[in-house]
């Protein structure tokens, strides 16, 4: 972290592209990708675009430090998003600061758990969030860049500097930048915002700590119970975190795939009650040693499995994808929820 | 040139250290605070030998919160702050 942390503007060189990417890089700003200047001016842009969201903010962890709506804002023209991005930003950010996500645990911990970022509602189409083909990829400014500046923001504000204050062993290209919107116009079910009692013309963002996307593949199954036989053996990984620390996980159902579940008749809750009920890991499935450390720590086999979390409500299902029979698990952190925002914009539209 | 510095934070308001009061190292009361990871348990029973070799350790306990991801719940560090005056913390993995 950058010793000039308490000075709100910092009066540099003049740097060129070259010098200023350096400069940012030696202040500890980077996410080793190259960083747009957050002069006043594109700051101020920013920040005119969210006069909608009058709220404070809480302390960030893990560095414990408020954030203003201007240092937000740089890392949000760093991550070089457009002033139009910067409300689904903050909702983002409301939304991981909510304490039952747990970002200091989640920032702290070795695992590879990354702020999972899903928006809904009519501003996904406003602002061109990517939805279907390739929506976890890259391609798209506001996938890209609206998940970097929340990383970012992590990192600068929150002080989640890679082998300090984040201790994951290994990490995760999902750290970069992990936004995705639903697939609401295919999706057969009630879009996950309305599910979650927000209105449809509600735009909303969803953050889970969570792993990158892994694959389910399944091009053979043509019944929901064919497919749910791949979904849930997937799943029950032995690796989870959640094995041990249960919490929330989210399968994004690929749109072939939910037309398949939903031809039989299969809905979100059958969906979940069957994931509830066959995601289960054997208990052959996991070694002698990892069963004495679990129940050491109170985590008990019930039968002959273990879950990898407390019950159906913890089990999230949205859509998302394009063309394809391909799925996708997105395990988490596991001590951490999955918390919904709605975005707040300046009364006269989507702003700059 | 003039940018806006995106490290920029406030201290919350609360924030201050707690220093009232001396610490006896050699006769305080001791919890050793682990985050429920086997290695922190470990650790700490490794702290706890050395120490027997300078000071009295029949007031040394140990305490571990029940989940290693979650923070521990405010019941059990306020209780551990009126029993003991030092807190030794492991974060074991």
């Amino acid at each position: 972290m950058s010793d000039s942390a308490d000075t709100e503007i910092l009066d540099i060189a003049d740097l060129d592209q070259e010098a200023w990417q350096d400069y940012a890089i030696e202040q500890g700003w980077s996410d080793g990708l190259p960083l747009v200047m957050p002069t006043e001016a594109s700051v101020a842009r920013m920040v005119a675009a969210a006069h909608g969201d009058n709220e404070g903010f809480a302390a960030i962890s893990p560095r414990q430090v408020v954030p203003t709506m201007a240092s937000l804002a740089a890392n949000a023209v760093m991550a070089g998003a457009k002033a139009a991005y910067f409300p689904t930003i903050l909702a983002g950010l409301r939304g991981i600061l909510d304490p039952s996500y747990n970002l200091h645990g989640s920032m702290a911990t070795t695992h590879s758990c990354a702020p999972m970022v899903m928006v809904n509602g009519p501003l996904r189409q406003a602002l061109d969030i990517n939805c279907s083909s390739n929506c976890f990829g890259q391609g798209w400014r506001a996938n890209a860049s609206i998940g970097r500046a929340i990383q970012l923001i992590l990192l600068n504000v929150g002080g989640g500097k890679p082998g300090v204050m984040d201790r994951s062993t290994q990490g995760s290209p999902a750290k970069y930048a992990f936004c995705f919107g639903e697939n609401e116009e295919e999706s057969p079910w009630l879009p996950f915002h309305v599910r979650r009692g927000f209105a449809p013309e509600d735009t909303v963002v969803t953050v889970m700590s969570g792993e990158a996307p892994h694959n389910i593949n399944d091009h053979g199954s043509t019944s929901a119970e064919g497919l749910m036989t791949t979904f849930a053996h997937t799943i029950a990984q032995p690796g989870a975190n959640t094995v041990y620390g249960k919490g929330p996980y989210m399968v994004v159902v690929g749109p072939e795939h939910a037309a398949t579940f939903h031809r039989d008749g299969w809905g979100v809750d059958k969906l979940r009650d069957e994931l509830w009920l066959r995601a289960r890991i054997p208990l052959k499935h996991i070694s002698e040693e990892n069963l004495a450390t679990y129940a050491a720590t109170g985590h008990h086999a019930t039968g002959d499995f273990l879950t990898i979390c407390r019950g159906p409500e913890d089990i999230h299902i949205s859509m998302a994808g394009g063309p394809g029979k391909h799925s996708a698990f997105i395990p988490s952190f596991g001590g951490t929820a999955v918390v919904s925002t709605r975005v707040k914009l300046p009364p006269a539209g989507i702003g700059a | 040139m003039r940018i806006v510095n995106p490290g920029f934070g406030l201290t919350p308001a609360g924030a201050e250290q707690a220093t009232e009061g001396k610490v006896d190292w050699l006769n305080d009361p001791i919890v050793l605070f682990g985050n429920s990871k086997p290695n922190a348990r470990e650790l700490l029973e490794g702290v706890k030998a050395k120490l027997a070799g300078i000071r009295r350790t029949d007031n040394i306990d140990f305490v571990a919160k029940n989940s290693a991801s979650q923070g521990a719940p405010l019941e059990m560090i306020n209780d551990a702050a009126k029993k003991y005056r030092i807190a030794l913390l492991a974060l074991g993995d």
